[in-house]
């Protein structure tokens, strides 16, 4: 064998094995969930045989949270995605000052530390009626994701050809016919990574979930999750199960839309 | 030279623009600027939060802070956070991706599973790091155990002295895919010739690296590290949902700090003093960073 090859092979072992590490965590996680108490306690065995109980108990302490994470993330994820291409269609649109300032205007919403706004939120919410409601959580979520969503999707539309506005210009098709017959429609694959994006950043909220909600009517999984987590009471095979169940669907979403998760990580961070 | 006339439809597309403007724009004066607004009023205020009563209290809040070790804590632990931040996610996305780009096979496994960690709620990893860190029957203690180690095991998340350092690692392993994918797309779209060149010349892998490879990829260390260091400033939820700034406050950063003494004890005020100080830690460590992002993507867009 060649210097090289076993240069390679030494980079492959490496990568596996740094594979393997990263991947034990949640393996731990998996192997601890399907074990009965008194397996617990040793960590590096196997289940003798796997059993659901943790699963049906964590559900009963989970299920309602799990189903209002549901019902806050998928409308939440549409409108924020909509309301940020509304916003990137005239930046993107409009050349020279007016729109840089109003663009640069919307992104220092990015350094604002989501901690320092949630005093006046709280109180704001409370007078709009909308804490500790799920609609409250669309809004919140939609007008937090203003800064990202519009940075991604003026990207995105800046890199369509300005012939197809042009052409549907002489066509007689107004701004708002061409935003939503033309430029909507052809813009698939952009919308689906912000959308990726935006469900990993709405599913897995703790913040403004913990200052706006307060019982299990609104309050989604995480908040649930991190009650457990800090109360003493749970066995450890249960809240493994809680927590493969709290991750169960962002994990879902990233091995149906790998590409799209990375390209809408990449996308919301650079051109 | 002819003078410009606009297209018939340029004309009023300025009335178009401001009706498609007014909703996100109206959204981020009601939900970033006024809230921003009010903290700063609240900060020279003492509230419950509930009664109708606000006192003005001029810098008394300020002034409580400097004398607070809590606070102390807090502002060093961040600091902590920040340098983290910015080295080690960084560093060791950089290795990951070197290493996942130089395979001949399994390339798109290697990114799946470096990725996989940074897609999870902070609440989940949390959760399973508790349990890694539980000092007896925990995975790290065990096999600490048994390999003969076992005199090095800790209190992980217990010692005053060490649990920042354990927040560190399990958030190092959150967060490692996002650099880790940033670069790795960074190389994947490195022009083939310069590397080519480098070899023909003979330079040694090192020399590749350093000279050829590295400041290629500036544009992605510079996202990476803006970032990062975007996510230190936000860094609430792990510490949280891990410790809680305990034990003792001793693994307290300034944004879990102020959480606690906003609802756990309803000192608004006093809450809004810490909250007005991460705002201008965080301006001045992030602004520099969307300014750069904001000019590449104006130049890239002049370009077209």
């Amino acid at each position: 064998m060649t210097t090289e090859q076993s240069a390679s092979w030494l980079r492959h072992g490496f990568a596996l094995a740094i594979g393997l590490l990263m991947a034990i965590p949640i393996l731990v996680a998996i192997n601890t969930s399907l074990k009965t108490p008194a397996e617990v306690l040793d960590v590096l065995s196997l289940p003798a045989s796997p059993t659901f109980a943790n699963y049906a108990e964590a559900w009963n302490r989970l299920g309602a949270t799990f189903a209002n994470s549901l019902m806050i993330t998928v409308p939440g994820v549409a409108l924020s995605v909509l309301v940020g291409a509304i916003a990137a269609y005239p930046l993107a649109q409009i050349r020279g000052r007016t729109g840089f300032v109003i663009y640069m205007f919307l992104l220092t919403g990015m350094l604002v530390p989501y901690q320092i706004v949630q005093i006046p939120l709280f109180s704001l919410m409370r007078n709009l009626g909308l804490y500790n409601s799920i609609p409250g959580m669309w809004l919140v979520h939609v007008a937090y994701g203003v800064p990202i969503c519009t940075f991604f999707m003026r990207n995105f539309f800046a890199s369509v050809p300005r012939s197809m506005f042009e052409a549907a210009m002489l066509d007689g098709c107004g701004h708002a016919q061409y935003f939503y017959k033309v430029l909507l429609p052809a813009s698939g694959s952009g919308l689906a990574a912000l959308s990726v994006i935006q469900s990993r950043a709405i599913w897995n909220d703790l913040l403004f979930a913990m200052t706006l909600t307060s019982n299990d009517s609104a309050r989604p999984v995480t908040v649930a999750l991190n009650a457990l987590t800090s109360g003493f009471v749970v066995q450890h095979g249960t809240l493994m199960a809680a927590t493969i169940i709290t991750i169960g669907p962002i994990l879902l979403a990233y091995l149906l839309f790998q590409r799209a998760f990375v390209a809408g990580v990449l996308g919301g961070s650079s051109k | 030279m002819a003078k410009y006339t606009p297209a018939p439809w340029q004309r009023g597309s300025t009335r178009v623009y401001a009706l498609f403007l007014a909703l996100p724009v109206g959204m981020f004066c009601v939900f970033y600027l006024y809230p921003v607004f009010e903290t700063f009023v609240l900060a020279f205020q003492r509230w419950d939060g509930l009664s109708p009563v606000r006192t003005d209290v001029g810098t008394a809040n300020f002034l409580a802070l400097l004398g607070d070790s809590r606070f102390h804590t807090s502002l060093a632990n961040n600091l902590r956070w920040l340098v983290f931040y910015v080295l080690a996610p960084t560093g060791l996305g950089l290795g990951l991706a070197l290493l996942a780009n130089s395979l001949v096979r399994g390339k798109g496994l290697a990114k799946f599973v470096y990725f996989l960690p940074y897609t999870l709620p902070p609440v989940a990893v949390a959760a399973i790091w508790r349990w890694l860190y539980e000092p007896s029957a925990g995975l790290i203690t065990r096999v600490l155990d048994e390999v003969g180690l076992g005199f090095l095991a800790q209190n992980w998340l217990g010692d005053t002295a060490i649990v920042t350092y354990s927040l560190m690692v399990s958030a190092a392993w959150w967060s490692v895919g996002f650099s880790f994918i940033v670069f790795f797309a960074g190389l994947q779209n490195l022009p083939r010739e310069c590397l080519e060149a480098a070899r023909i010349d003979g330079a040694t892998a090192w020399q590749t690296f350093t000279k050829v490879t590295f400041p290629l990829l500036w544009p992605s260390t510079a996202v990476a590290l803006g970032m990062s260091s975007v996510d230190a400033m936000r860094l609430f939820d792990i510490v949280w949902a891990m410790t809680a700034g305990g034990p003792a406050y001793s693994s307290d950063v300034l944004a879990t700090q102020m959480f606690d003494v906003a609802f756990g004890r309803l000192k608004m005020g006093e809450a809004s003093a810490i909250a007005v100080f991460m705002l201008f830690v965080s301006a001045a460590v992030v602004l520099p960073f969307i300014i750069y992002m904001a000019r590449r993507v104006e130049e890239a867009s002049n370009d077209n």
